[in-house]
């Protein structure tokens, strides 16, 4: 009987690991076998399989791996500048009611507006350069940034600094060694939601900068532009597959750097 | 060290709607013993112990810490070291880092605040878990981490701030001994509150009986059991006796907050 339960609970486990992956495959084949069977056009929608030939192909002319690697250097610009400038007014502002007082309404302001409605003006005063594209990235992701440093700096549990009031810690030291690595883990969702914007942004201002001609955005946009659906699809998928990659380094470095807020949850 | 508290007055929020948490509390903690302070929840005695601690600021009276009766005075927070109820351990640090945590602050050398806490947690009997973090201990092993960091400071006043409430019964039994322990060998001046009537017995050498807010010293029950104490003498007649004038004192201002209680909500 336990014999017969543990077998049951072992099968259970094999379908909780693989039937996430089985589905996936299914719906590919589904996929596939609507398009052939009915003879959809590829324009509206190609088969997994030619988007397949068209992924491999642009792997080997090595144009993926260019573009990926360009609109990658320009998140990582938009990324760096956005998270240094937010962290900094984040901190100062959690450290300073004053800093906080004179910066709240400016953010309380510039935050609900879509960021992505600044791009004509910022055309118009940088054109549609590679500063365009970091400047438009850093503005968005800046505010989550700073936002999330601010309260995680005002959300440190007041028990830990009169602990180390107590234990004789000056008001700097308490800032700088208990302050600051308790408010590590809201910094670092700060950060993951900055780079989640910063990718949309990147990407979107190559699809609208008109004389951008590389980056995924571009891949995109030129390819619609054609009417190659493959290509599209074949950018998407890479796209998707890039954002996963990031975002779980950014959990990685995470872990590495704060172990402590992971055991937490 | 003997801790003086005169007529300590301690309100909250602005008139008229203050809360008094402590009227004209007025009492010597002898130095070099057991105070335990006892008292119903939200009768100010951990806002008492803070005061005393330096932590909080307060609004009347004479808080002070002599070098013995007459002795010169002694900034507050310089001379003692507090324990709380929900330990407040850093959780990035390792243990030895949590425990060295006062000699960092001081300009101790990492070499020498190592070797200093590695003997602490040694002697609270942690050794091999030093480069642990918080996170992976028990809950008793965590409050060994607090008492050891409280302990390596050296200061002769401990300020405990329920330190066991959070503890299950058999932990709080061995935690209670190492505090005896510690105190047997060290003599430091204790003031250590609490809830639960056996401990403060157990631990004390006088209880502090508190009256529901606004907290003022209701009375004081001297623990003259012999040193050093065991868990055995819960079974003594004398325990018994001091359990039930605690718990008469006790069950008076319990009751006299719920009446209170009931009065505001209706």
């Amino acid at each position: 009987m336990q014999l017969r339960a543990k077998k049951r609970s072992r099968s259970a486990a094999l379908v909780y690991a693989t039937l996430p992956y089985l589905i996936i495959v299914a719906v590919l084949v589904a996929w596939e076998l609507l398009v052939r069977l009915n003879g959809i056009q590829p324009i509206f929608l190609p088969a997994p399989s030619s988007i397949l030939r068209y992924l491999v192909a642009m792997l080997l002319d090595g144009s993926l791996i260019y573009n990926l690697s360009i609109t990658f250097m320009r998140i990582l610009g938009g990324f760096v500048v956005a998270a240094v400038s937010g962290i900094l007014v984040g901190v100062a502002m959690g450290m300073s009611p004053l800093t906080a007082r004179i910066v709240d309404p400016w953010i309380a302001a510039l935050y609900p507006l879509p960021k992505i409605s600044l791009i004509p003006l910022l055309i118009i005063w940088l054109g549609t350069g590679e500063s365009y594209k970091i400047v438009i990235s850093a503005v968005t992701a800046f505010f989550p940034v700073a936002i999330s440093t601010f309260a995680a700096i005002r959300q440190v549990d007041p028990g830990l600094i009169k602990t180390a009031k107590d234990l004789g810690a000056t008001p700097h030291q308490r800032q700088i060694k208990v302050v600051i690595p308790a408010s590590l883990p809201g910094i670092f969702s700060g950060l993951h939601l900055g780079m989640g914007v910063t990718i949309i942004m990147v990407v979107a201002a190559e699809m609208i900068g008109g004389s951008s001609d590389s980056g995924m955005g571009y891949v995109l946009v030129h390819a619609g532009q054609v009417m190659e659906t493959e290509k599209v699809f074949a950018a998407l998928i890479a796209l998707a597959v890039f954002g996963t990659v990031i975002t779980n380094l950014q959990k990685w470095l995470d872990r590495l750097v704060a172990p402590w807020s992971d055991t937490k949850q | 060290m003997e801790i003086v508290v005169e007529n300590l007055v301690q309100a909250f929020g602005d008139a008229p709607n203050t809360i008094l948490a402590l009227d004209r509390v007025t009492h010597r903690f002898p130095a070099e013993r057991v105070s335990c302070i006892l008292g119903p929840s939200g009768c100010g005695k951990s806002t008492m112990i803070q005061i005393i601690g330096g932590i909080e600021p307060w609004t009347s009276g004479n808080v002070r810490i002599a070098d013995g009766i007459g002795g010169a005075n002694r900034p507050l927070g310089s001379q003692s070291v507090m324990v709380w109820q929900s330990l407040n351990l850093f959780p990035w640090r390792t243990v030895v880092d949590n425990v060295a945590f006062g000699l960092e602050m001081r300009g101790v050398a990492r070499k020498e605040r190592h070797e200093r806490a590695r003997a602490i947690i040694a002697s609270v009997g942690l050794r091999g878990f030093e480069q642990h973090r918080p996170m992976q201990l028990s809950g008793g092993m965590r409050q060994r981490v607090a008492l050891a960091r409280a302990l390596i400071m050296e200061r002769p006043i401990m300020l405990m701030d329920e330190p066991f409430a959070a503890l299950d019964a058999q932990t709080k039994i061995v935690m209670q001994e190492e505090l005896i322990r510690i105190y047997e060998r060290s003599k430091k001046t204790i003031l250590f509150v609490t809830h639960a009537i056996d401990e403060a017995i157990l631990l004390g050498d006088e209880i502090v009986v508190m009256t529901a807010r606004p907290g003022r010293i209701k009375d004081v029950i001297p623990v003259d059991l012999p040193r050093p104490r065991t868990q055995e003498m819960v079974n003594t007649p004398e325990f018994g006796r001091l359990y039930d004038r605690a718990l008469h004192l006790i069950r008076e201002e319990v009751l006299r907050a719920m009446r209170d209680q009931e009065r505001a909500a209706s």
